[in-house]
Parts: C-alpha cells; structure tokens; sequence
C-alpha cells in the first residue's frame, strides 16, 4: 500500500492510501471541488507547511514505528442507530460493495466494476465486472448476480431508480434509461446500490472486506473477509455497538470500551474542548423543510411566506453550535460554489405581508427523527413561523402526514451533478438539468427551490470521535468513517 | 260533615300543621347551619391555601435567590460579560432546575433575550418581559409552553449576584395538582385550580383534589363569573338531579402581578350531609304527621265517645222530639256541660211531655167546652123553634077546634123538621166521633183524585166551576184507606166549591216531590186571613154561616192518620190551597 501524508488547507494531517487524493478546504477552489489544481500561494503554503512537519516528523520519528498499522485486533465502534439499516448502515459498509466508489473529488473509482462506457448521448452505460470475486458464501460474483441485485434494490425504489433497465451481457452489466444519466458512474458508487445476495440460510452476503458472524454479548460481530478482493482489513474484526446513546458512547470512549464513537455536529465543540480525537466531514447532512403543497399551503406566496419566516442563523449559531453552514442551497457551498447565491436571511416582515394577516387552519410540523436537536429545531422552526402569522403545532416524530417536515438528508455524492441528481432522489423533486456547467446547475436548482416546497437551512458535516488506540481512521466523503482501513494500535 | 268528622279533621289538621312547621323550621335551621359550616371550611381552606401560597411564593424567591448567589452561575455570567458564546449555555437550565427543584426556569441576558429556557428550550433568543420584576417578591404568572398549552406557577426573577451586565433568573414552581394534593381537604371536598383562564371554558383545564374531575365540568358558570369580574363567585351546584350530589362552591380568582386574573381556585363542599339530614328531618316530620294522624283518629273516636256521641245522642233525641216524640229521654250521665245539656234536655222534654199534656188535657176540656158550646149552640137553634111551636099549641088548645088544627099541623110540621136538623147535627158529631182507623193498602194516589173529579164534575160545571188538572203520569204508589181519602178529597172539592159561589177555577192537581206524593186543591174564591188559616183545621172552626166546622178537622185527621202532612196557602182573596203530602212507598214493597 502507498500511503502519503497530506496537510489540507486547514492545516490538518490527513493520512492517504490507496492513491487516492486528499480532500482539499472547501472554498479553497471556486467551481470545483477536491481537484488538485495547485494555485502558487497554495504551493508555497504546501511548502512551508511541508517543512513544519518534517522537522516534527523528525521529531517524532521514534514514534513513526509506533504508528505503522498492525494486523489483528478488534475493532470497537458504537452507535446510536441501527448498523444495519439499509441503505447506509454502519455494518452494512463493511460487508458490502458497490461497482464503484466515490473518491474525494467526487469522482467515480473502479471497485466491483473495472471499467464503464457511456452510449448513445448517456442513456447507455456498460459496466464490466471485475473478475474472480467471490461473496463471503464462495459464491462467485457475475454480472448475472450484480444485476439481479441491482434489480432487486430498483424494485424498492420505484420511480426513484436512476435507470429504466439492467441486464447482464456476457462480463458486463448494460444499464439503459429513458433520460440521460451522465453521473450514473457516481451514482452507483452510492451504497444504496452495494451489490448483495442471501445465502442458503437466508442472509445477507457481500464481497466486502468483512463478514457478519453474529450478535455476541449485545455487539454485532464482524470478522475480516480474507478473500477480499480488495485485500485483507488491518483488523481481525469488528464489534458494532448499537443503540448506544452519545453521552454513553463517549463514556465508553474514554473508558476504553469503545474505539469510535459518533459526535453529533452540535457536540463537536464540545468533544473538542473536551480533548477527544475528533474526525470532522465536510458537510454531507442537509437539514431542510418540506412543504408539501396542499391544502394551507398550496399556495405558492404562502410556502414564500414560510420559508422566509425560518432564522437559520439561530439554529446555526445556537443549536447545532456553528457547525456546518447556513444554506439556502440544495448542495453545499464547497461542492457547488454557488449556494451563496440563494438568500438565507429571515425576513419577518415580508412574509407577514405574503401571508396576509388572516387566521388560517392550524398546520403540524414534524421532525424526521427523535433526536433532540431535530426536535428542537422543530420547535424553533414553529416559533418562527408563528411570528409570521402562521398556526403552527408539533406533531410527534415522523408523523408523515405533516404537512411541514424537518428533514436530515445525507449526501453521499461527491460532485455537484451526482449530487444534485441525489439530492433530487432523496427530497423527492422533479427537476432536470440542461447544460454541463455550474451555472446550469444553479438554474436547475433554482427552478426547484422556486416552487418552496423544500427549504434548505443547513448543511451539517458528521464527526466521529476515535480512541487512542485507533490508527489510521479516515472519513469517506459522505463522512462515514472508512474502517476497512483503519488498524488498532497494540492488535487484541 | 258530622261532628266527629270536623273534629277528626280539626284534629288531623293541628297535627299536620305543627308538625309541618316544626319539620320546616328545623330544616331551615339545618341549612343554614351547614351554609355556615360551609363558609367557615371554605374560609379555614381558603386560609391555608392563602398560607401555603405564600409559602411556596418565598421558597421559589428564595431558591431563585439561592441559584442567582452560586459560583456556578456567578462564573456563567462572568464568561457571557466577557463575551462568552451564550450558545454554550443553551440547555444549562436543565440540571440548574433540577439542583433548585424548580419547575421553570429561564436564563436571560441583560438585553431580555433567553439564553436557555427550561420549559421552552427552543424560545432562545427571543425576548422575556418579566426581567423588569427583578428583585420583587414571587407572583403568579402564567406560562406558555412548546405544546400549546399553558401553566401557572409561581415565579422570582433575580440577578445573577455581582453580574455586569445582569444575568438573570427567572425561575418558578408550577401550581398544579401536586400543590394542592397536601392540603387537608376533609372528605366530601373539592380543592381545585382552573388554569388557562385566557380561552373558552374547558374542564380538561382542571388541576387539584378532586372525586371525579368530570364533574368539574358543572363549575363552569361560577368559574366564568369569577374569572370575568374579578372577584369570589358564589353558588350551589348540582352535578346530578339528586340533592345530595349538589356542591356548595366558592370560586375566587387569582391574580398575576399586573391584577388580571390568571387562574380560578375552586372550593366546593358536598351538600349531603346537610341534605341528608334535611331528608332525615323530612321523612321523620312525616313520620309524626303520620302518628299524629293516627293519634287524631284514635283521638277523634275517643273524644267521639266522650264528647261527640252524647252530642250526637242529644241532635238525635231533639230530631225525635222534632218529630213528635215527645218521650225521648237521652242517657248521658257525665259530669260535664255535656252532662247539663243532657239533663236540660230531659227536663225539657219531661216538661214539654207535662205541658203537652196539659195542653192536650186543656185542649180536651176546651174541645169538650167548644164542642159543648157548638153542641149548646146547635142544639139551641132548633130547640128554640121547638119550644115556641110547643108554646103556640098550648096557646092554640084555647083556639076554635078547626083553628086548633091548623096550628097543631104546622106546629107538628116545624117540629118535625127541627127534630130531623137535630138528628143531623148529632150525626156529625157522631161521625167525628167515630172516625175509623185507615185499613193501608197500596194504591195509587192519583186514583183518589180521579175519583172525586168524577163524583163532583158535574157538580163543578153546574157552578160555571173551570176545573184545571195537572195529575203526573208518573204511579204515585203510598199506603192508604181509599175511603178515607176519598172522604179528605172530598171535603176539600165541596168547600173550594163553596169558597166560589160565583163560579171560578178549581185547580187539583197530583204529583211526585222527591219521596212525598203531593196533591193540591186550589180555588180562586175570596180566599183566607192568616189568622183563618192558623185555626182552619180546628174542630168546629168554620168560616161558613152555616155548617160544623167539623170538615177539614176530619180531612187533618185522615191525613194525620195516613202519615202525610195538610198544609194551606191562602191570601185574603187570593184564593186558596190545600197541599197534602203523603208518603211514597215502593212499588210492590208496601
């Protein structure tokens, strides 16, 4: 393996391996995210910084030795939610694979599948299978096997699925659509679309780096794949702990019962102040409201009303504590460069005005989990909106008939167009793109946010919290820790 | 009503009278004797809630005024003067609350906006008024929460001790069930808050000590009185249609510090007791009443044989005597005023017994004298043509021979038709004198009448008498002698014919009065005097020149003898009428 040390723009040590490129500070380049085009200040940036660490390096070098991962061990990490849930759950990573993966810049990087072609205009893509890879039964992986799978996860997703057709045709699966699909490559690097199959007993396989053996002592158990086509893990296995409460996690963290821990955004100041190892994402989880268009507020002037009602800077500055940023934007800033375009600021007064002043039938508003931030940034939304004017009531989580939901969406795509064509999927909205660039983008998604029925507030980042003992843990761009690459320190 | 009756109602209704109004009086007292004990509860409850009040007011001020001295918070306020992220405080109410044992609390800059609210977590930022209450004493106010809803409590705002600028506190304790639930709320009681005065009227509004808060739901106009004017409301009121469900409630608002009225304390006490007492009082006044009653007829049939049954002997016995009984004597041998009425009334009747004797001997004796007299005087007028006519033959023997003679036949003539008025005379008399007995025999007593109209019709027509009958078509059954009656009638028919020598009308007629067969004989002559009427039925009265006087003596006799009754309706020339009436008698039941 080729590792590198990289220091971003930040000033962070980021380990790299695997030839893939560091992720670069957002705002660092206008237009285009993760891409290593070097700009001269930037350079001698590099350099000096370069400098800085080799002297420490230096420095440091006895303990260089120490830090080289080490094969075996377990690997302990807690949640708070279900490792399993589909379609990104912790477990589920590990297990599973997709055809491609999504690298820092965005880009799509070979993993079940070698190579792909587009034809006819992208309404066709060819993939081919990487050969000799087997699931954790000895099954072999064929294209027959990746497109039944991917059939499979298309039938869930119903209209939602980005191709019309998947067929295999000798080593390479053929995807057909009815519209173009030019970011399908990224798309199916997405793990809602990992390639997976049930053995004789039922479960679930992949051809990830890991392999479920089962719940031991309330922890699902994990062991390394060593027929991974991608190579062995560091680790001989992983301990996945759910439904652990942060406060919980953190206690066990710092007891040592636990590796990885989760950091909600609005505690990562405080994880921070409390010394912990913090892994911080960029901003990958959307917080936005959904207006659905019906009945009160199928009124286009009052869903204005609505989403010029919202204070975001308060949910920013005060409940997710100055994480992520404020948006108006269905992408974040970093990814598409011009979220800054949409206007965030509260503006009381104009929409009192497009609401009119009259008494209108009580609306609910619904958070789309129990978490309390969500909650209570449920509850601040419905503050706001009744100093507009508005008859706002809480209804309890996840009460889809709400006419206004708080949602979290997490964004997994790495470039703006995937991300827009996810971000789509996900919120439910119609939109298409004509054109290739930033500024057709910015059309599309205007259109979109036009209609007020989604109203993006924030963008928060994910952050995870490592024990001492961990090496090597890497953030993937949806901000999901990478532990198939990640080592203990001391092997247990 | 008899006697008896009137005094068994008298009696009855004394009873009922003085039981009635004891039973009312002593319910009355009964009730406001519990409408007193109610309000001394209600005053005693309403003390200790006052007491308590100010209780818990102090506690909060001085939990607040704790929390505003702790380096915890002095530190706080330090950090957010020095430009501390007041974000970092957000949910720092929490488990300051819950250190202080307060049910609210608000954290809030010098500015009035909340840093962190415990009630209200996502009302940061936005501005809380009371800030300017800092420092005063605990008062009521009410506080809107996240759901909608609302809850008073009790709250002290104070500043962060040494804070520049001010930090302060604004923290309560929730005025709910759970304050009330330590109060000694004796049995039969409700102790209950109202909150959320501001909207319409809902019960689900209650918070306290309560049996069924469903029926809290009844306070509603008491609750709306008090809330809109301000001050206690008063009233009775029923949960059920049974009495001793009603509550007897006093709701008497509370005021937030600028005097608006944000919440309802309501005390009702079970009127029960007192109504079941009232019942008791009730079911036992009718008790009594209902003895008394009994008592009053026991009474009534004792007091009748003390009292009303020798009074009812007397009526009786004067009846009798009424009716002609001169014998009755009463027994009544009390020593009472009953007793000298009884005696009285033997005396009298032992007198009037005496005096109709003598009267009757009197009236014998001048019977006997009037009939001499008659006699002497009817006897006299054909006595004395007797003896003149005796005295001229005398003379006459001196006469010629042939002279003689013819004095001797006319004498002879004029004796003999003396002596034959004499014969007549004496056979009246004989007559009255033997008047027979009536033999009764069922008859029909308009057979009578149509008889004598038969015998004298002719008669009447010769005399231009009109005759006028009005006989009922109804039987007119009695017992009675035909002949006898027959003989009456006719007595009646010759002198109305005599009273018209004229000529006139001659009205008979015969009809039923109730139980009595009337027959009346009316005639239109000169008519009577009343004195004439008083002495008509004498015997040897007459008003006729000529004539015994013995007619309508035999016709009382017979009417007398049949039971019936003769009376006469006359005006000096107006005519006159007999009525007789005579028993009826059922037909076949003679």
């Amino acid at each position: 393996m080729c590792r590198r040390f990289v220091i971003s723009g930040s000033g962070k040590l980021w380990l790299t391996e695997r030839g893939l490129p560091p992720r670069l500070k957002p705002g660092s380049f206008r237009g285009s995210y993760g891409a290593a085009e070097a700009v001269p200040l930037q350079i001698r940036n590099l350099i000096r910084h370069f400098l800085a660490c080799l002297l420490l390096a230096s420095a440091a070098l006895p303990g260089c030795a120490r830090t080289r991962p080490h094969y075996g061990g377990t690997l302990r990490i807690e949640t708070e939610g279900d490792p399993w849930q589909t379609p990104d759950g912790i477990a589920r990573r590990l297990v599973l694979d997709t055809l491609t993966t999504v690298d820092d810049g965005g880009g799509a990087r070979s993993a079940l599948a070698v190579r792909w072609e587009s034809q006819n205009a992208d309404h066709r893509w060819e993939f081919w299978i990487r050969t000799g890879v087997h699931f954790q039964d000895g099954t072999l992986l064929t294209p027959d096997a990746v497109a039944a799978a991917l059939d499979e996860t298309c039938s869930h997703a119903g209209a939602a699925c980005p191709w019309r057709a998947a067929h295999a045709v000798g080593p390479s699966v053929i995807f057909t659509s009815d519209s173009p699909a030019p970011d399908l490559p990224e798309l199916l690097g997405q793990t809602a679309f990992a390639i997976a199959r049930q053995d004789a007993t039922g479960a679930v396989v992949g051809t990830g780096p890991f392999r479920v053996t089962g719940f031991v002592n309330g922890a699902l158990t994990l062991v390394a794949n060593d027929d991974c086509w991608a190579g062995r893990p560091f680790v001989d296995a992983v301990e996945v702990r759910s439904r652990r409460m942060v406060r919980d996690q953190w206690l066990d963290l710092s007891v040592g019962k636990a590796d990885i821990v989760e950091v909600p955004p609005e505690l990562v100041r405080q994880a921070q102040q409390q010394h912990l190892n913090v892994l911080v994402s960029r901003p990958v989880d959307l917080l936005a409201l959904t207006i659905a268009p019906d009945s009160a507020m199928a009124s286009r002037e009052m869903r204005q009303a609505a989403a010029l009602a919202v204070d975001r800077t308060a949910l920013y500055n005060v409940i997710f504590q100055k994480q992520g940023e404020v948006t108006a934007s269905l992408l974040p800033e970093g990814l598409s460069g011009y979220s800054f375009l949409f206007p965030s600021a509260q503006d009381l007064d104009r929409a009192r005005a497009l609401r009119g002043g009259t008494g209108g039938s009580g609306l609910t508003l619904s958070a789309s989990d129990t978490s309390a931030p969500m909650q209570l940034a449920a509850e601040r939304l419905a503050l706001n909106l009744h100093e507009a004017g508005f008859n706002v009531q809480m209804a309890p989580a996840n009460a889809h008939q709400a006419p206004l939901q708080l949602r979290r969406v997490h964004l997994e795509a790495g470039s703006p167009r995937a991300a827009f064509d996810e971000m789509l999927l996900r919120l439910g909205q119609n939109g298409t793109v004509t054109g290739t660039d930033a500024a057709a983008l910015w059309n599309a998604e205007r259109g979109i946010l036009d209609n007020e029925t989604v109203v993006p507030l924030l963008w928060l980042p994910r952050a995870w919290a490592a024990g001492e003992r961990v090496r090597d843990l890497r953030l993937a761009v949806d901000g999901e820790p990478l532990l198939a690459d990640a080592s203990v320190e001391g092997g247990k | 009503m008899t006697l008896r009756q009137k005094m068994l109602l008298m009696l009855a209704l004394t009873v009922f009278g003085v039981v009635a109004a004891v039973g009312w009086t002593g319910s009355v007292r009964v009730r406001h004797v519990f409408e007193y004990l109610d309000r001394q509860q209600t005053d005693t409850l309403v003390g200790q809630f006052q007491h308590e009040f100010n209780q818990r007011a102090a506690d909060t001020a001085e939990a607040v005024s704790r929390m505003a001295a702790s380096d915890a918070l002095r530190r706080m306020a330090f950090d957010l003067a020095n430009g501390g992220d007041p974000a970092g405080y957000l949910t720092v109410a929490v488990p300051l609350a819950q250190e202080y044992r307060l049910d609210y609390l608000e954290l809030v800059a010098h500015d009035g906006s909340i840093i962190s609210s415990l009630q209200w977590t996502a009302r940061f930022g936005y501005k809380e008024p009371v800030i300017a209450d800092a420092g005063k004493a605990a008062f009521l106010k009410q506080e809107d929460l996240a759901d909608g809803s609302s809850q008073i409590g009790l709250f002290a705002v104070r500043a962060v001790n040494g804070s520049d600028p001010p930090l302060y506190l604004v923290g309560g304790r929730q005025l709910d069930a759970g304050f009330l639930r330590d109060f000694p709320v004796p049995a039969g009681t409700e102790l209950l808050i109202y909150r959320n005065v501001s909207g319409p009227f809902d019960a689900h509004n209650f918070a306290g000590v309560a049996q069924d808060l469903r029926t809290a739901d009844h306070y509603r106009a008491l609750v709306d009185d008090a809330r809109t004017n301000g001050g206690n409301a008063e009233g009775v009121v029923y949960v059920t249609a049974n009495r001793e469900d009603s509550m007897s409630v006093t709701a008497i608002p509370l005021k937030g510090g600028g005097g608006d009225v944000l919440a309802v304390l309501v005390v009702a006490n079970s009127r029960r007791s007192m109504v079941e007492i009232q019942r008791h009082f009730r079911d036992i006044a009718y008790g009594i009443a209902g003895l008394g009653i009994i008592f009053a007829v026991g009474a009534s049939l004792w007091i009748a044989a003390r009292i009303s049954r020798p009074i009812e002997e007397l009526a009786r016995a004067a009846q009798q005597v009424a009716g002609g009984d001169w014998e009755t004597r009463v027994d009544i041998r009390t020593l009472d005023e009953v007793g000298d009425l009884g005696r009285s009334f033997n005396n009298m009747t032992r007198q009037l017994a005496e005096q109709r004797e003598r009267l009757v001997q009197t009236e014998r004796v001048a019977a006997w004298r009037e009939l001499a007299r008659r006699l002497a005087h009817e006897l006299k007028n054909p006595l004395t043509p007797l003896q003149i006519t005796v005295e001229n033959m005398v003379k006459a023997k001196k006469l010629p021979k042939k002279e003689f003679e013819e004095v001797f036949k006319e004498s002879a003539a004029t004796l003999t038709a003396e002596i034959e008025n004499l014969k007549t005379i004496v056979g009246r008399f004989s007559d009255f004198s033997r008047l027979p007995k009536p033999v009764a025999l069922e008859m029909d007593a308009r057979e009578a009448v149509r008889r004598v109209l038969k015998l004298y019709g002719p008669a009447l027509e010769e005399k231009d008498i009109e005759l006028g009958t009005a006989i009922s078509s109804e039987a007119l059954p009695i017992l009675g002698d035909s002949e006898l009656l027959h003989r009456a009638l006719s007595n009646l028919v010759l002198n109305a014919m005599d009273a018209m020598p004229d000529g006139g009308t001659l009205t008979v007629s015969a009809g039923r009065a109730q139980d009595i067969a009337r027959i009346s004989v009316a005639d239109t002559g000169a008519g009577l005097t009343p004195e004439e009427c008083e002495r008509l039925f004498t015997p040897y009265y007459t008003t006729k020149q000529h004539g015994t006087g013995l007619g309508l003596a035999i016709v009382q006799t017979v009417i007398a003898d049949h039971n019936g009754t003769i009376s006469v309706e006359s005006v000096e020339g107006g005519g006159a009428r007999f009525v007789i009436g005579l028993p009826l008698v059922e037909k076949g039941k003679a």
